[in-house]
């Protein structure tokens, strides 16, 4: 009998964690999320909508009220928690073929061009028309919808907007008697103090990985100056003054930065300032909640918010970039476009939005204030400043391409100019 | 056994490796001669794949860096793996205990054990090793970004995951090596080292063999640690084949599939090569049972 019992209990246990992780639906529990009106017409029989979307505490909100709003008795809403390198690998898959694996994706701006010149994406216009006055998506900045258009037609409906925010130490700053920097020289002269005080070794982080979040580093820098890799029409602009200015004004911070910097993506910058290892950082918006969070850090209310800096005092715009996120239907789904557009457009109603606040940025106009956010004011300051974005389908490609070429000039195994010529050969050999 | 009862114990193998090892090889050297995206059919290009790797210096770099690491890996676990075993082979009552606790590291997934032993090295998370040489006096070591302590800990990591397999398996080898033979070559007068030089080493011989057979088509398959461990692999020149397949194939939204087959293609060569020898050994020991 004794023999007998082990085994059983020990399929019974296996069979028992086996069977909990079945069930549809996301995995992450949130308190930005809720629930909202989502009133379609579900087709006959039961229905699978799949999503595509990272988690991010900016995203999720988002996503999460769509899955809890929308899933009916017959209508289930899958959603898996993926973080943004496999969505960018999944959405290459499922848009590739005649039939895709995911009804309702997360898109971005920088990706719309590309993925609406090749006609991967369901044109939104006529939707958008017909669901407008239902769903109040008037409301959703202007700016924001160009921002997801391509040749005049929408492409993604805007959920959510991140922009560089400077998260720096108030505390530090307090008892060095430091200004809050607005400019590259002036975050060096305040990390030259800190670091003469012996308060810390690399007051700077920025997330500069090597394999992905430096070059939107870069661009921020170009965009400052006002120009960017490429121009509207596909003229790669690698060999101007305003490149190589901000290619040095990167160089110049990297004695004040980790030697190991190019290493760090957003996640490792954040921990950086949990730790009290870094005074200064210059992330995307969706990474600023985190840090005002007690179970995170014990620094975490010596955390102030300001602007993202200009490159130069002269600078027209801000070192910044505006990344918008929105929901796309990709053109190979099965599924009624109408339906999905009406779950799209109930994760991004008012009250969603709302409720998104301040883990989010909403899309729609005038949610986001200095009462409501930490960093409200300085999100809203920041964007008021970013260059508008320069459309152009090759941009993503030419990214790819130089920025094995930028980590050996901020590495400092070749120089400025040598990593200049070289990026602009080789995004003048993909642009074709 | 007769004919008849050899096929249909044999065939259920038969047809899950057809499906699972023969059919994909097929599919990876027909795509290897051509240009494909996801759901296209690809376009025939004859050996241009193979040209362009052969002629990409990335390629050069990661067949250099894979193949140092699988030798250096191979030759530690060898000789570490042989004088663990002995020394558990002494142990009796807490063996069991012992062998648990060296198995966990083989047991826990390779990109796991990789992330937790990267915190050991990252001043981010702690960073224990920095602290101790410090400790001790030492100048900080840049572990991901400078290339040769990279490889070093690349190469520990992969040391501290296989070496409990290799142990495990020269322990079953030493079981079976006789008692009287260790006592003969006592009573010769052999001292311990020369009794597992000339005794001990030649008897598990097959053994060893096929630890090191192991070894090399494990480690020249390495990508799972490398993502923590090596974070910008290229830059520094430290990365693997399969991570090199992984970067042209699939990363940043890449579709140059036929370019990744060829690559496959190539590696399986090279690991043929790599164990001419111990193929070459396995034909003449079937010989020799016939």
């Amino acid at each position: 009998m004794k023999h007998r019992i082990l085994p059983v209990l020990a399929l019974a246990a296996v069979g028992a964690v086996a069977l909990s992780s079945c069930g549809a639906g996301t995995r992450t529990e949130n308190e930005n999320a809720t629930t909202v009106s989502c009133d379609y017409t579900a087709p006959e029989g039961s229905t699978t909508v799949n999503v595509l979307a990272y988690n991010s505490s900016a995203i999720d909100p988002f996503t999460d009220t769509m899955v809890s709003s929308c899933s009916t008795d017959s209508v289930t809403l899958k959603h898996d928690p993926i973080d943004f390198g496999g969505q960018v690998t999944k959405t290459t898959a499922t848009l590739a073929g005649d039939t895709g694996t995911y009804d309702i994706i997360e898109t971005y701006g920088f990706v719309i061009p590309g993925f609406a010149e090749e006609g991967k994406l369901v044109p939104l216009n006529d939707l958008y028309d017909k669901y407008a006055a239902d769903y109040g998506l008037d409301e959703i900045s202007e700016s924001m919808r160009e921002g997801m258009s391509y040749d005049g037609e929408l492409y993604a409906l805007p959920m959510q907007a991140q922009m560089y925010v400077m998260a720096y130490r108030t505390d530090v700053f307090d008892d060095l008697g430091l200004e809050v920097p607005t400019t590259f020289d002036e975050m060096i002269s305040a990390a030259e103090e800190i670091k003469q005080a012996g308060v810390m070794d690399y007051p700077i982080a920025l997330p500069w990985l090597a394999t992905s979040d430096v070059t939107t580093s870069y661009q921020a820098a170009m965009n400052s100056l006002g120009t960017d890799f490429v121009t509207a029409d596909g003229a790669v602009t690698l060999d101007t003054p305003e490149a190589k200015q901000a290619l040095e004004a990167m160089v110049a911070l990297t004695p004040y930065m980790d030697p190991q910097v190019t290493t760090f993506d957003q996640p490792k910058v954040q921990q950086q300032m949990f730790n009290g290892t870094a005074a200064m950082s210059i992330m995307f918006s969706g990474r600023m909640v985190d840090l005002t969070m007690e179970s995170n850090s014990k620094l975490f209310d010596s955390i102030g918010f300001a602007p993202a800096p200009k490159v130069t005092a002269g600078a027209e715009y801000s070192y910044n970039r505006l990344s918008i996120d929105g929901w796309s239907i990709p053109f190979n789904t099965k599924l009624d476009h109408d339906m999905l557009f009406v779950m799209m457009a109930s994760a991004v109603s008012e009250d969603a939005s709302e409720a998104s606040v301040p883990a989010a940025y909403p899309a729609r106009e005038g949610m986001v204030t200095e009462e409501n956010s930490p960093y409200g004011a300085a999100a809203n300051e920041s964007m008021a400043t970013a260059m508008p974005p320069i459309v152009s389908p090759i941009q993503a490609t030419v990214t790819n391409e130089i920025r094995p070429i930028l980590v050996q000039v901020l590495g400092g195994n070749i120089s400025v100019d040598e990593g200049l010529a070289q990026m602009q050969a080789a995004s003048e050999r993909v642009a074709g | 056994m007769k004919a008849r009862e050899f096929w249909i114990l044999f065939f259920p193998s038969l047809l899950v490796m057809g499906a699972l090892l023969v059919l994909p090889l097929v599919r990876t050297v027909q795509w290897s001669l051509e240009q494909v995206r996801y759901g296209t059919p690809g376009t025939f290009v004859g050996f241009d794949n193979f040209a362009a790797a052969l002629t990409d210096v990335r390629f050069g770099k990661a067949v250099m860096f894979t193949v140092a690491v699988t030798v250096v890996t191979t030759v530690i676990l060898l000789v570490f793996g042989y004088i663990v075993a002995n020394g558990i082979n002494r142990i009796t009552t807490s063996r069991p205990l012992v062998l648990g606790i060296m198995l966990v590291s083989y047991v826990l997934p390779n990109l796991v054990g990789a992330v937790a032993y990267s915190w050991l090295f990252d001043d981010n998370f702690g960073g224990v090793v920095n602290r101790l040489i410090g400790f001790f006096g030492g100048t900080q070591v840049l572990w991901f970004t400078d290339q040769v302590p990279n490889a070093i800990l690349v190469t520990a990591n992969t040391v501290w995951h296989m070496l409990p397999f290799a142990m495990l398996i020269i322990l079953a080898g030493l079981q079976g090596v006789p008692e009287e033979l260790k006592e003969a070559a006592r009573i010769d007068g052999a001292n311990t080292f020369q009794t597992h030089l000339n005794v001990i080493i030649p008897t598990i011989r097959g053994v060893l063999g096929f630890v090191t057979l192991i070894t090399i088509m494990d480690v020249l398959r390495m990508f799972d640690n490398l993502i923590p461990l090596s974070p910008q692999a290229q830059a520094i020149g430290n990365e693997s084949i399969m991570m090199y397949v992984y970067s042209v194939a699939f990363a940043d939204g890449a579709q140059q599939l036929g370019l990744g087959s060829a690559i496959n293609v190539l590696t399986i060569i090279l690991i043929l090569i790599m164990l001419i020898p111990f193929i070459r050994g396995i034909f003449k020991e079937a010989k020799a049972e016939r």
